[in-house]
């Protein structure tokens, strides 16, 4: 286990998008907490992985989705994009289907994620 | 149409264009160049070139985003948009007292920034 | 150490596979509302790799008159005990 704090907020998304708000009420979070100045890391784990695949529209009766929100991360400096690598594999998706640049994490290295964020915030 | 909503409003060009209460458009495609002339003058606020490059950067952040954004946001994209010299929040404090993310996006015909103190 | 709070039942949700992966060695974990379903019968056995550092909330058992059928490797705490796993932790983690 990791002892050195990180004092950046961990939002986690789990969420995919369009079925439910979770996604976009954890990237709100994120949004404020970088316009306070706080740095940001985004984890995507299980089903919001989902959030970050290509291709992605508005909802059929003209819902606005979260894609154009996530090209947006890098206007708030949030740029430390972690990415549950076996969710992604789980869904038969890689690094390359995705619209933004990623790091990808191991099973190995989950835990030592969420020991080392002083706030974690769970969506 | 109910009496509330005909309380909030301007004449543009012999249209009426509907106001949410805190002064935003109420439909975003009702904004024109002289729609924000219109809402500037209203907040007794006058638009210089100066005024009108920021707008257009707010414009393009909302096309590609779909939000209009924070402060620190702004200052970036005004940034990287007009250069150095002008992607500073004292430049845009100059331009937007008060509130610039919130004035310039009511102008410029944005939602109010929903990330914004 | 972290106290994880689950409110997925094992039977119904892959959540629950996702906070036992993100849990750190030390971290325990404590299932409340729907979350004791997995306190019962075999699907105890998800549980299995994190023994000793499970606990469920007695008052969602009894509500679901499960009290006296959950698994005997998993720990029941009232609401004083929830309060006290909080105040013992560094830091909770809800998943739902």
């Amino acid at each position: 286990m990791s002892d050195t704090t990180d004092n950046s907020m961990l939002v986690v998304l789990r969420h995919a998008p369009h079925g439910s708000s979770w996604l976009r009420e954890g990237l709100d979070v994120a949004l404020v907490g970088a316009a306070l100045g706080k740095k940001v890391h985004l984890l995507f784990l299980g089903d919001g992985v989902l959030a970050l695949a290509t291709g992605q529209q508005h909802g059929p009766l003209g819902q606005k989705g979260t894609h154009p929100t996530l090209d947006m991360l890098e206007m708030y400096d949030i740029d430390m994009i972690l990415v549950d690598g076996k969710a992604l594999t789980q869904r038969g998706l890689t690094a390359d289907d995705l619209q933004l640049p990623v790091s990808l994490i191991d099973d190995a290295t989950l835990p030592e994620i969420f020991a080392r964020h002083s706030s974690i915030y769970n969506f | 149409m109910t009496a509330q909503a005909n309380s909030y409003g301007i004449t543009v060009d012999g249209r009426v264009i509907a106001l949410d209460p805190e002064g935003y458009l109420a439909d975003l495609e009702d904004w024109t160049p002289e729609v924000a002339h219109a809402l500037a003058v209203r907040e007794g606020r006058v638009l210089t070139e100066e005024h009108w490059e920021v707008i257009e950067v707010l414009r393009d952040f909302y096309r590609r985003y779909e939000m209009a954004p924070a402060m620190r946001p702004l200052v970036k994209a005004v940034g990287q948009a007009l250069g150095p010299d002008k992607g500073k929040s004292l430049h845009l404090m100059k331009l937007f007292p008060e509130s610039p993310a919130k004035v310039a996006a009511r102008i410029a015909g944005l939602p109010k920034p929903t990330n914004c103190l | 150490m972290l106290l994880h709070i689950l409110n997925r039942s094992p039977a119904s949700s892959r959540v629950p596979l996702d906070t036992l992966r993100a849990m750190g060695d030390n971290d325990w974990l404590l299932l409340i509302e729907d979350g004791v379903y997995g306190a019962v019968g075999p699907l105890a056995d998800e549980f299995t790799s994190i023994q000793g550092r499970v606990f469920a909330l007695k008052e969602d058992l009894v509500s679901r008159g499960l009290e006296n059928r959950h698994d005997a490797t998993i720990e029941l705490v009232d609401m004083d005990g929830f309060v006290a796993l909080t105040e013992q932790a560094t830091q909770t983690v809800s998943w739902y």
